[in-house]
């Protein structure tokens, strides 16, 4: 390969200086003629029929233009995908505290309330399920829609991976461990809180504004529930404050709101959320209690694991079978055994409910993995690095699935090279057997996660490309970029591909009226998917500008060379590539371009729980220094190292970033980061309570690349995003282990986890969850 | 009860308006175009809605607007311009300190605060400055690092602060 020019260069951020401006509208700051404000009817009941829904009342409050119940949608608003089970507002039933039932628009936010206040809404309570472990009795209260065969109707859903028989194996073990784990649910926290904006069209039809993750999911989702044709319904992307999954089935209720809000009233519609809104109608990540059993021999060679979960997925499936498949394939670690099963079960209860969230279901099972796996190495007498070393994922190794590794496996130099960084062989001995109240330790762990869709599903993107009047180049692409800097990374390929200067190319925001279907903007997939696409796009357009500038120079195609922008034939003599655009239009050549990658095609077996899950794995090993006060239980993470191999390095700054935010989101979820229900009853509702690490909680963080090319990537690049906040919080538990002689196996690791060893009871009501659904 | 007529100072222009008298700092100035003043939490929590308030940093979701009768508001629009921005703004776009970018604005004005009143800040002091800004994407390592580059460009060795 020729020298890079702009890949893994230093670049600034396409969209930086808009930010730091202050310019950039989110959705909250856009405000039209004539808009109507919106606001939904809530649930203050974990589980009710709906007995009595009257929403005349509202529409006699002055200043109200219109209500909505699921009445006014196709089929009641029924969507979601893959399991069609959630509505846009309640219908017949709510499920959990703070699902919406109606919604009003009216001229202010005060009349909106006032609306909210006056509908005649009566629920009748149901027994409630609140505890996952009890949600399959056969007396449990049914939350899960009704089923075709004769499974309970809160099981959701199993997911198995298979090779051999891991308990006969374990059997044989010279050492052995059977442990039980958990963790808790986690809240996005985006600082953004939610909204949508609606605005009516001429023609019928209805132009939503959203700050969705994935905006064809949304405009397919409009066009069902409002029976619209799609070619009425139109969605644009406005800046995200945020997302990390959390913007996906959320918004598309209120995009469907507002929408609809907005076609009866005929003016524009906007809904945007508190804190407590969000908090408490938002979905969460699903909370898993986990059993793992592994074994080994007495060499410390890892022979088998068995590994259970139990997964709430709360009121609605959401992503949740999703999620319990990435956290199925993912469970067993990034190591070689020769048996291995795992089960996990999702389940329906009224805890809120449970979807997706960065990790997707690896940040689970990894807290519980990487846990276990030390206190193997542990058993053996083996320092947990060097087990991890001895018994992971190289080039060639078969996974526990049935894969065979060809190629891009940077595993071992990861766990290589954060030893290094940490002085990981010094300070584990220096920590050992401390006495003081102050004490240091220091932990690992390990992680593969597989990119994009894998065998979840049709696994494409697409993306646009033209030369405009100004010699600008406008770029597009179906995917989003809500924090994650997707945009400066097409723009840097499209750049490279072109041979012309990043400065050129105004890289869009999607806007599904001009932007190419590119499947949802999940699961760390754009620079691949969306990477690729980009990358096809602009080098169909490099071909004809190739052509016009062979035409223009009177030479071969491969006579052609590049010296910055510019074009040089068999003279030497460069043509500026404005020249070279010129001659392309005067021989009426097109130039704009259509991009579109689909992955290969990969196979899982869900009955058998084998094949090939993801066509290429992210590495990474992490380590965690932390300082615990042993008479308060306070933990201080005091350094961090973590090492990735994400493939090809696009847009070094932004890979950097990808970890640095990862690594705090996994801190939070490590040691404060607490949700609670309490009956159904979210106790959680503002940042008072919810806590997220600031900047004296995160320590400054060393971060590396590996950079082990994957064939298939663009530039042989993978993924970033979601594999940097994965392995840090069993990392900080292992630290935590390291320091005290104690295990916490109870995800977060809080004050009384740690000083005590337990939680401490605690009361809990509905009063903070009702008043918030008030402000 | 009856709304307050108040006169704003804003970015170096003045604005006559009616409160009403529970009426936030920070609903008003949304309410008067100044979008980059972003809400968050509204409790206080968050620092997404950082203004700098007679040159002190607050939060004006906890200051009524009444409170801030004939004061001199700056908020991150008017520290700098897209042709000519800030130091500390170009020092965020330059390192890699903004992601999403909600929380941002009110990061700047935070900082701003700081270097104001301590221009050679440590990166403790830069740390404890900001701790009240909540940021869900960074990580607030590239913050800090913008924070001190700007610190250094501010204040050049000689000394005399801008
Ligand atoms: S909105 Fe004011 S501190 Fe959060
Ligand atoms: S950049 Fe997203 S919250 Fe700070």
């Amino acid at each position: 390969m020729t020298e890079l020019q702009y890949i893994g260069k230093p670049a600034r951020r396409v969209d930086a200086l808009e930010k730091v401006m202050g310019k950039a509208k989110y959705i909250a700051d856009r405000k039209l003629p004539g808009m109507l404000h919106a606001r939904c009817l809530r649930s203050e009941a974990p589980h009710a029929l709906i007995k009595k829904l009257d929403v005349t009342p509202a529409l006699a409050v002055p200043g109200v233009r219109a209500v909505i119940t699921s009445e006014d949608f196709f089929e009641h608003s029924l969507f979601g995908f893959p399991v069609k089970d959630e509505y846009v507002l309640a219908y017949r039933k709510v499920r959990y505290v703070g699902e919406a039932i109606a919604a009003v628009a009216a001229d202010t936010p005060e009349a909106a309330l006032a609306g909210v206040q006056a509908i005649v809404c009566e629920l009748e309570p149901l027994p409630g399920v609140f505890d996952m472990e009890h949600a399959l009795d056969p007396d449990a209260a049914q939350v899960g829609p009704d089923r075709p065969d004769d499974q309970h109707p809160n099981f959701l859903d199993l997911l198995i991976v298979r090779q051999a028989d891991p308990l006969a194996e374990i059997e044989q073990c010279a050492v052995k461990l059977d442990e039980r784990y958990s963790v808790g649910p986690q809240e996005h926290a985006y600082i953004e809180p939610e909204g949508a904006l609606a605005v009516p069209t001429r023609e019928g039809g209805v132009l939503v504004y959203a700050p969705n993750q994935s905006p064809f999911v949304n405009y397919g989702v409009l066009a069902m529930v409002l029976d619209l044709p799609h070619n009425l319904v139109r969605v644009i992307q406005p800046p995200v404050g945020g997302s990390f999954g959390g913007k996906d089935d959320q918004i598309y209720q209120m995009s469907a709101q507002v929408a609809k809000l907005a076609l009866l009233t005929g003016k524009p519609v906007r809904l945007v959320y508190s804190r407590e809104e969000s908090l408490i109608s938002s979905y969460k990540r699903d909370p898993m209690h986990i059993r793992i059993r592994l074994g080994a021999d007495s060499d410390g060679t890892l022979r088998a694991v068995k590994f259970e979960g139990l997964m709430d997925s709360g009121a609605y499936a959401s992503e949740s079978t999703f999620t319990a498949w990435r956290g199925s394939i993912h469970a067993m670690g990034a190591y070689r055994y020769n048996a291995c099963a795992v089960d996990i079960k999702c389940v329906y209860t009224n805890n809120g409910y449970y979807g997706a969230f960065r990790g997707f279901g690896n940040t689970e099972v990894c807290a519980g993995i990487e846990q276990a796996i030390d206190e193997l190495a542990c058993a053996v007498g083996m320092d947990p690095l060097d087990f991890r070393l001895k018994n992971c994922l190289h080039v060639g190794d078969r996974t526990a699935h049935g894969q065979i590794l060809t190629e891009s496996v940077g595993l071992p130099d990861c766990i290589k090279t954060v030893r290094r960084l940490s002085d990981w062989d010094r300070k584990r001995a220096a920590y050992a057997n401390q006495t003081g109240n102050i004490r240091r330790g220091i932990g690992v762990a390990a992680l593969y996660h597989g990119t994009s869709l894998g065998a979840e599903g049709a696994d494409y993107a697409g993306s646009t490309i033209a030369v405009e009047q100004n010699y600008s180049i406008d770029l597009t692409s179906g995917l989003t970029d809500y924090g994650t800097g997707s945009r400066t990374v097409f723009t840097l390929i499209a750049a490279e591909e072109l041979g012309v200067s990043p400065d050129r190319i105004h890289m869009q925001r999607p806007d599904t009226d001009t932007a190419i279907e590119s499947g949802p903007t999940v699961a760390s997939r754009s620079t691949m998917l969306g990477g690729n696409a980009a990358r096809v796009a602009a080098d169909n357009l490099r071909q004809t500008l190739d052509y016009a500038a062979a035409d223009l120079l009177g030479c071969e195609l491969h006579q052609l060379v590049r010296s910055g922008e510019a074009y040089v034939g068999p003279d030497e003599e460069p043509v500026a590539w404005e020249r070279v655009v010129d001659h392309a239009r005067e021989m009426g050549l097109a130039l704009s371009a259509h991009g579109k990658w689909t992955a290969p095609r990969i196979e899982w077996d869900h009955h058998h729980g084998t094949g090939t899950p993801y066509m290429a794995y992210h590495f990474a090993s992490q380590v965690a220094e932390v300082e615990v006060d042993m008479r308060t239980g306070v933990v201080q993470v005091v350094n961090f190292w973590a090492v990735h191999d994400p493939g090809k390095v696009i847009f070094p700054q932004g890979a950097y970033g990808q970890v640095y935010g990862g690594v705090a989101q996994g801190l939070g979820y490590a040691l404060m980061e607490q949700i609670t229900y309490t009956n159904g009853y979210l106790q959680e509702t503002n940042f008072e309570s919810y806590l997220i690490p600031t900047s004296v909680d995160v320590p400054e963080i060393t971060a590396q690349f590996v950079e082990a090319p994957f064939s298939k990537g663009p530039y042989g690049a993978k993924n970033i995003a979601e594999p940097s906040m994965v392995p840090a919080a069993p990392a900080i538990l292992n630290a935590i282990y390291h320091a005290t002689g104690k295990r916490v196996r109870d995800l977060p690791a809080n004050l009384e986890r740690v000083l005590l060893g337990h939680d401490l009871a605690k009361g809990g009501s509905a009063k903070a969850c009702k008043l918030g659904l008030k402000t | 009860m009856k709304p307050q007529l108040i006169t704003l100072h804003i970015n170096g222009r003045t604005h006559a308006l009616a409160a009403a008298p529970n009426a936030t700092l920070l609903e008003t100035l949304r309410d008067l175009g100044y979008v980059d003043v972003k809400s968050g939490c509204e409790k206080g929590d968050c620092g997404a809605c950082a203004v700098l308030l007679n040159g002190e940093a607050v939060n004006s979701c906890m200051v009524l607007a009444g409170q801030a009768d004939e004061a001199t508001i700056v908020t991150a629009t008017g520290l700098g311009t897209v042709t000519n921005p800030h130091p500390l703004q170009q020092a965020f776009a330059d390192h890699g300190a903004i992601q999403c970018g909600y929380c941002t604005p009110g990061f700047v004005i935070a900082a701003k605060a700081l270097l104001d009143t301590n221009p050679h800040p440590t990166e403790l002091e830069i740390r404890e400055a900001i701790s009240g800004n909540l940021c869900r994407c960074t990580g607030y390592g590239q913050i800090v690092e913008a924070i001190q580059a700007a610190a250094e460009q501010m204040v050049p060795a000689e000394g005399g602060a801008r």
